[in-house]
């Protein structure tokens, strides 16, 4: 037991690093995640990451520094045109809403990673940095830059509760009260943004997205109130950060695919066996129904539409 | 991250003299490996172009990015049962596990809690969350060379293999002739599923069949454009085809050509300009295809929509 849980954190002190990225990069990705996962905005989610490496590679070529501010104001601009052009491109009565979000943030980034190659030397080893991070070479400046943006978001996000979860749950009545939707909106898009420059280089352009889209859609099956699933969400974010470093040692693999791999291993655990929404759950109560034999008509009636979708 | 800028060679006119020769070069057919990957860029494209029509119609566009990135951990494991880079195990690894992600998704979509958008997300991160996992190890374990793998995420049509490029091509032709084939049963059930289930379309083998297509379609283009982009090469030429045309046919056959033309166009910039990886480079062709469709197209686009506008304006004028 002392090898594998107490040892790796003696060796060096890259294991307190990366789990310390790791988790400050989870809990805020994991909030945010919760209000757009439940404003059905999880693959904007997707897109904003991605957008990420031309606001960044833009915001280089403009400064010509690597310091974590004009990386944060280029990731967030290009976020929020990206958001913007989607949100145009799907009122386009021609333009399916899904195809709409596969077309910009594609189109972003291929440019993103053109430019990298061409303007930018070692393009390679970047790219792969990009695309996958590296939490056991975290610099000391991504610790900073986390230390520093994690807890502002986590203190937006409790500040602006209220209008947030409003907003979540019924735009029209946000409207009605008169709460700014369209602000509350971008202000989620800028924080998404936000929240994956500082995980980028921990955890990479494309894992990011599960742990903004992992933790809610987990969270989502256990709870019944926002504050239950903000905290369940925050608990799995964490909970993946920490066994997927301790995976990684064990078995001396990438970090951060380690800690999707956790995420996405606590997701079908509760796809499959949550108390009340999880799959087995559910065909036991359905089960123990058909035993007793006391389904009553509507219950039959379901029955009967399930077997005909089969 | 350590990044040095270097000159932005690209716009320097001294060098226009060998971008023009190189770009002859690459249409000359002198080198075997360029015609290669020239004939696989076009048949990419217009492959991605056929069975992402079909995709956009049904509302299914990101599928594909989930398919195409999920192909990684099937890559990976195939590597690693084979020990080698043999064409063949790393299509077949590719294509389960593509499909595998397509199935998940549909899972995961179901029941009462749960999101499609979500699920999409999901099952995408997850898998290429596993099939880095896996690269890692590979790059710790290999003893012989993993090269080839590392191309398969942003793509490399000069790397193209006579295998692959035979594979592809089949694919393609296979593809085309069950479009043909199952024409009819394919359009009822995109555009109205409900009803061609009423005559009897078996609705549901139709889905998975074209998901089915979808992987298969997904595998062997992911050696030219990668796995991180191949949605884009589904995705954007079907969605531009329908600004052009409002019959299935007509749409398909445009959807084809943009496809065909920003895989070709693609290849011969990346082949002129070193360094740029083929997949961005086809995907920002078809990106130009997209908003030239989007201005300029006869159904719905941006300059029709303005003059039809200006003339109701006008002629709503004259009334009063």
């Amino acid at each position: 037991m002392y090898e594998l849980f107490v040892e790796p954190w003696t060796l060096g002190s890259w294991m307190w690093r990366g789990t310390l990225a790791g988790a400050l990069a989870a809990i805020p990705c994991a909030m945010i995640g919760v209000f757009l996962y439940l404003r059905r905005l999880s693959l904007t989610a997707d897109a904003l990451t991605h957008v990420a490496l031309p606001g960044i590679v833009a915001a280089f070529l403009l400064t010509g520094s690597i310091e974590p501010l004009p990386m944060l104001l280029g990731a967030v601009s290009m976020g929020l045109i990206a958001s913007f052009s989607i949100e145009s491109l799907a009122r386009h009565p021609a333009v399916r809403s899904d195809s709409a979000v596969g077309i910009v943030f594609t189109a972003f980034f291929a440019a993103g990673v053109i430019a990298l190659s061409v303007f930018v030397e070692d393009a390679h080893i970047d790219t792969q940095c990009v695309l996958f991070g590296d939490v056991l070479g975290v610099s000391d400046d991504t610790l900073w830059l986390l230390g520093v943006t994690s807890p502002l978001i986590v203190a937006g996000v409790l500040a602006c509760f209220r209008w947030l979860s409003i907003v979540s749950f019924d735009e029209g009545m946000a409207r009605n009260l008169g709460i700014p939707v369209a602000l509350v909106h971008y202000g989620l898009m800028t924080a998404a943004s936000v929240t994956t420059v500082a995980a980028f280089e921990a955890v990479g352009a494309i894992l990011a997205v599960a742990m903004i889209i992992v933790p809610a859609a987990t969270a989502h099956l256990f709870a019944d109130r926002l504050q239950t699933m903000l905290a369940v969400a925050v608990a799995h974010g964490v909970a993946s950060a920490v066994f997927g470093m301790y995976c990684a040692i064990w078995f001396d693999v990438s970090a951060a695919g380690a800690i999707v791999c956790v995420g996405g291993m606590l997701y079908i655990l509760a796809f499959l066996f949550a108390p009340r929404h999880g799959l087995v759950p559910r065909a036991m109560k359905r089960f123990a129904r058909r035993e007793v034999g006391t389904q009553s008509p509507r219950e039959v009636v379901k029955v009967d539409a399930v077997r005909d979708a089969l | 991250m350590d990044l040095t800028l270097t000159t932005p060679t690209i716009l320097l006119a001294a060098d226009f003299a060998e971008y023009q020769s190189r770009a002859i070069e690459f249409f000359s057919f002198k080198y075997q490996f360029v015609t290669l990957a020239l004939v696989a860029s076009i048949v990419v494209g217009a492959l991605c172009g056929l069975v992402g029509t079909f995709l956009v119609l049904r509302r299914l566009s990101l599928l594909g990015d989930a398919a195409g990135h999920s192909t990684l951990p099937g890559l990976a494991i195939a590597f690693l049962v084979v020990g080698s880079l043999s064409t063949g195990a790393l299509m077949i690894g590719a294509l389960v596990s593509s499909f595998l992600s397509a199935l998940a998704v549909g899972l995961f979509s179901s029941g009462p809690r749960s999101r499609p958008d979500a699920a999409i997300g999901i099952v995408l991160s997850v898998f290429f969350g596993v099939g880095i996992v896996l690269l890692s190890y590979i790059q710790r374990v290999a003893t012989t060379s993993y090269a080839g793998l590392d191309s398969m995420l942003l793509g490399n049509v000069a790397g193209i293999t006579t295998g692959q490029l035979i594979a592809l091509i089949v694919t393609a032709v296979v593809l085309s002739g069950a479009t043909l084939l199952f024409y009819r049963p394919l359009s009822l059930s995109t555009f109205d599923p409900e009803f061609a289930r009423s005559i009897g379309v078996p609705v549901r083998l139709v889905h998975y069949s074209l998901l089915g297509a979808l992987a298969c379609s997904v595998v062997v283009s992911v050696q030219a454009v990668g796995v991180v982009l191949v949605s884009a090469m589904l995705i954007i030429p079907g969605a531009s085809a329908l600004f052009w045309a409002r019959r299935l046919p007509v749409v398909l056959g445009v959807a084809v050509i943009i496809g065909a033309t920003s895989g070709m166009l693609g290849a011969l910039t990346s082949y002129v300009f070193e360094g740029v990886s083929t997949g961005p480079a086809m995907v920002l062709v078809a990106s130009a295809f997209f908003i030239a469709s989007l201005v300029l197209g006869p159904r719905q686009g941006v300059l029709v929509t303005m003059r039809r506008a200006g003339d109701a304006a006008q002629r709503g004028g004259e009334h009063v």
